[in-house]
């Protein structure tokens, strides 16, 4: 028993080592292209141009990130929080993925168990799109035709409803009268403020805030029967 | 040569392949690490096999999806840049967003014959720069940040405490928001509650709900537990079929 705590402290502390190194380097790198690919065309990126861009919608994204971080990394643990904030689509797929994988073996948040799944998850997903993007990008003239037709086109165009839809029942279905709840007032406000269609994204915040608070209340309404019992 | 053509040259895929490399080379050691630690935990080698292939059924379908991003993009960024924005650390939605605002901020429009090779450099940094906190958060916070959340685990009372009941309820919220946009976009898409706005994402999150609902039913009910291994992608094609259906 022992002697598996010292090998997971261990396996920890190289994590949080791996995953610094390894996010610093693809910053530089990320950073660093920009610049490089710049000087293979012969010309240099506008500074100016991209501070101003960077303050119109770079700080959007700013505070989008600093939620994400908050919400996300409790549910990906240590090493498959460095792997999705290095590789993205965190909402789209790698949540999603983690989620699922954990339901799968039914690890529970904090543990041991949900480090290792959640980091082979999101392992495993990044490589599957690094794969599949490479042999798409690969094959992408005889591609095109296939992928770009008219008739496919509702289907991709379709993927996060399709995605969400999954989703919902499998998560509405262990609380229903908690989802009622977000999804009445969300369903609500997109209807009366419309506009707001196009920032479903930052109504994720609203609508988890919520549905976290009613599941607080319940936890804590469990705890006190249990303590009455 | 054109700027797509320089866009789409030699020396722009090997840079982005070489960072696509080592990206694919980071996954590799962590899924080995965690499969290792794992191993040394006593934990159930077949579970981490499903673990490991309902991620990969899973991520099949959206990774399609976001190969069509990279078709979208080509046609005024070339195909390594796109290529490599979505393969690492982006998604489409964003990079579609701050390319646009980027290609604004230097007087062109993100559209094929548009681009200049200062204008597409400039664009390449401003996606590259927006999107970073995210990994920078990570590496400055990630182990002092994990360390409270784990005293406040372990100080918990109970066995599995709030911490699962608040990620399903997160997950509750972010459903929500996004069913509750497909309504809204029903009802008040084409002006305020004249209903005439699209119903296919309805549609689609309805059919896939429902496709769900029979791969639970089977899984649980007719113990075929291997379809949950192909539970969230069976249901997502499905649902992107009735798409096609409907819009055919």
């Amino acid at each position: 028993m022992m002697d598996k705590k010292v090998a997971y402290e261990a396996y920890m502390k190289t994590t949080h080592r791996l995953g610094r190194i390894v996010s610093v380097l693809t910053l530089i790198l990320l950073l660093g292209a920009p610049f490089v690919i710049g000087s293979l065309l012969g010309t240099m990126p506008d500074l100016g141009a991209a501070a101003r861009g960077f303050l119109s919608v770079g700080l959007v994204w700013t505070v989008s990130s600093i939620v994400e971080y908050l919400v996300y990394t409790p549910m990906l643990g240590a090493g498959g929080s460095y792997l999705a904030f290095i590789t993205g689509n965190l909402i789209n797929m790698k949540i999603p993925c983690a989620m699922n994988a954990r339901e799968l073996v039914g690890a529970k948040t904090g543990t041991a168990e949900n480090e290792v799944i959640s980091t082979l998850s999101i392992a495993t997903s990044s490589l599957v799109t690094i794969v599949v993007l490479a042999l798409g990008v690969l094959g992408m003239i005889p591609l095109r035709p296939v992928l770009e037709s008219p008739a496919l086109q509702p289907a991709f165009a379709n993927v996060v409803p399709a995605l969400f839809g999954a989703m919902a029942y499998k998560y509405f279905r262990k609380d229903i009268r908690l989802a009622l709840v977000p999804l009445c007032i969300m369903s609500l406000l997109f209807m009366f403020v419309p506009s707001l269609t196009a920032s479903t994204s930052f109504m994720i915040i609203p609508a988890g805030a919520i549905a976290i608070g009613l599941s607080w209340l319940k936890y804590r309404k469990g705890l006190k029967e249990a303590a009455r019992k | 040569m054109t700027v797509l053509d320089q866009l789409n040259s030699s020396g722009l895929y090997l840079v982005c392949g070489a960072i696509v490399l080592f990206i694919a080379a980071v996954c590799v050691v962590f899924l080995v690490r965690a499969w290792r630690a794992g191993i040394a935990l006593g934990m159930d080698p077949v579970r981490m096999k499903r673990a490991i292939t309902s991620s990969a059924t899973f991520s099949v379908l959206p990774s399609v999806g976001i190969l069509l991003g990279v078709l979208a993009l080509s046609g005024s960024l070339g195909i390594p840049w796109p290529w490599l924005r979505l393969s690492v650390i982006g998604a489409l939605h964003y990079e579609t967003q701050v390319a646009g605002a980027a290609a604004e901020q230097v007087g062109i429009k993100l559209a094929p014959g548009a681009m200049t090779t200062q204008a597409f450099a400039t664009i390449a940094l401003l996606m590259s720069a927006c999107i970073i906190w995210g990994m920078i958060l990570a590496a400055l916070f990630n182990k002092r940040y994990l360390k409270r959340l784990q005293g406040r685990n372990t100080a918990g009372k109970s066995g599995s405490g709030f911490g699962d009941l608040a990620m399903i309820a997160m997950f509750i919220g972010m459903v929500s928001a996004y069913l509750g946009s497909y309504l809204g976009e029903l009802v008040s898409g084409n002006g305020r509650f004249t209903f005439s706005g699209s119903w296919i994402p309805l549609l689609v999150a309805a059919v896939a709900a429902a496709a769900m609902a029979g791969f639970i039913y089977l899984a649980e009910k007719k113990h075929w537990e291997w379809l949950d291994n192909f539970s969230i992608a069976g249901s997502m094609l499905l649902g992107m079929l009735a798409a096609v259906l409907a819009g055919a």
